[in-house]
């Protein structure tokens, strides 16, 4: 009976899973089918070529490493625009590179104390800013410290002594740098000055890239052109550009980062004595040189300023690296730009605006 | 058993747990290909163009022409670092190892970058200094 009543138990089973069996293997494979198609529409709405993504590419230019980096949903399109902007940073060191034999910078070097040389429309804006620099920094910022900077050689760990500099530094004056904007022409009042671009050029190729980047349509962008960096617009996850901003007392480690910033629509800069040095007899001789003294200022290890124009930033960098902290974070405040001084004892001034924004990886005092 | 004879045997939930179970999968390698594809290459270019992609996970050697001539790479336990450069300062040799970030030697025109610069999951997008 037990064997039999088995059976029917068995058969009753049977029955209850035989009389649906279409109805639920169709509805496994409906499910099935469901699920497949909802992974492939999720798939493939990742990978849709319309989805904005980053593009980056790397060129070696001024004597640096450039990196643009596009926000764009079209590989062609972000490639093109950046070929641009590349070609723009092209010509604008053609129009500026003093060690070139046809630049422009060169031509009025060449003629100075001579004639005044026709100059095209970046060469004036280059000057018109640096001169504004210069005077925002009682002349700490120079343009014409060409011939001081000749007599150094960082690789070769040479400086020049005490009496040549002073000889050299007579011929340093940005108040002699004569401009006419109406003939486009610009002189050098005294045979012997040279101009050098070198504190301003970087920052001013950084700002017309990211012109060039927008004119091709790019709606955000990062340019970087060594340290010198323009952000605009926003990530394609609606975050500002993240910048990481190095530490003086890394070394050799560029990636060694102190603090992060998030930018937008912003520039920013960082002059440091870490970049090009020699320690002699216990002393850092750096590129940073006072155009007072003619040696390598003292005060700080690294400034960094943020504003909206990198031609700025690069080159009030500079300048209040050779101001000073005290007096740095003054002329900070009064045009209203942010920026992060660490002096030679690696304490940290910052401007009121920065204090909010900026994130420091380590202790700084 | 036969697959057949196997198939009659499960349930309803023991198929829906198999097909989930197989969307989870599937999703799971997307993400993780995604997700761990960034640092893992090591990009090398020469005068802007793009000499050599390599895998950052497998040891080995590589010269690349430049416009003075030859740079070799070192590629080692998820390093890199130029050991040989025709320029005069050797600044690019000076740099050493480095895990993150990139390594150039200007006078040569030699770019050596750290990761997939398409993919940018890493948290810096750029450093001054």
């Amino acid at each position: 009976m037990k064997s039999r009543q088995y059976v029917v138990d068995s058969k009753q089973v049977n029955t209850k899973r035989a009389v649906p069996a279409s109805y639920l293997q169709s509805t496994v494979y409906c499910l099935l089918l469901l699920l497949s198609t909802l992974y492939c529409l999720l798939y493939a709405c990742s990978c849709s070529p319309n989805k904005e993504r980053i593009f980056k590419k790397d060129r070696i230019l001024m004597d640096t490493l450039v990196a643009i980096t596009v926000v764009s949903d079209s590989k062609d399109n972000a490639e093109k625009a950046i070929d641009a902007a590349f070609s723009e940073i092209e010509y604008l060191e053609k129009l500026s590179n003093h060690y070139s034999s046809d630049s422009e910078i060169t031509r009025i070097n060449r003629n100075a104390g001579i004639s005044e040389v026709k100059v095209s429309y970046d060469i004036l804006k280059l000057l018109d800013k640096a001169l504004h620099v210069s005077e925002n920094t009682e002349g700490a910022f120079d343009v014409t410290m060409g011939p001081v900077i000749a007599l150094y050689d960082f690789h070769k760990k040479i400086r020049p002594d005490d009496g040549m500099i002073k000889k050299t530094l007579s011929l340093v004056n940005y108040r002699e740098i004569i401009i006419n904007r109406d003939r486009s022409t610009v002189l050098l009042k005294r045979k012997g000055m040279l101009i050098d671009l070198g504190g301003i050029a970087k920052g001013y190729a950084a700002d017309k890239a990211a012109e060039t980047l927008k004119k091709q349509g790019v709606r955000s962008g990062l340019v970087a052109v060594a340290g010198d960096i323009k952000a605009f617009g926003l990530k394609p996850d609606g975050k500002p550009w993240k910048i990481g901003i190095r530490n003086p007392e890394s070394g050799d480690k560029e990636d060694d980062i102190m603090a992060t910033i998030e930018l937008k629509d912003m520039a920013i800069s960082t002059s440091g004595d870490y970049e090009r040095f020699f320690i002699s007899g216990g002393k850092r001789y750096h590129h940073l040189l006072d155009p007072k003294t003619g040696l390598s200022a003292q005060e700080c290890r690294s400034v960094s300023i943020i504003t909206k124009e990198g031609a700025f930033t690069d080159a009030f960098a500079t300048g209040i690296f050779i101001l000073g902290p005290e007096q740095g974070v003054k002329v900070l405040d009064k045009l209203g730009f942010e920026g992060m001084i660490i002096d030679s004892q690696g304490k940290s001034h910052l401007t009121q605006g920065i204090r909010k924004k900026i994130e420091f990886k380590r202790t700084v005092s | 058993m036969s697959l057949r004879e196997l198939f009659h045997n499960t349930t309803l939930a023991d198929r829906i747990l198999f097909s989930l179970l197989i969307v989870l999968s599937l999703s799971g390698i997307a993400f993780i290909k995604e997700i761990l594809s960034d640092n893992s290459t090591v990009h090398i270019y020469v005068d802007g163009h793009p000499a050599y992609i390599l895998p950052l996970d497998k040891n080995r050697v590589v010269s690349v022409e430049g416009p003075q001539g030859k740079t070799v790479v070192e590629i080692k336990d998820h390093q890199v670092r130029i050991i040989e450069s025709p320029c005069h300062n050797k600044l690019c040799i000076q740099t050493g190892w480095v895990r993150s970030g990139a390594v150039v030697c200007l006078p040569n025109r030699v770019v050596v970058t750290l990761g997939d610069p398409d993919k940018h999951k890493k948290t810096i997008d750029a450093t001054t200094g």
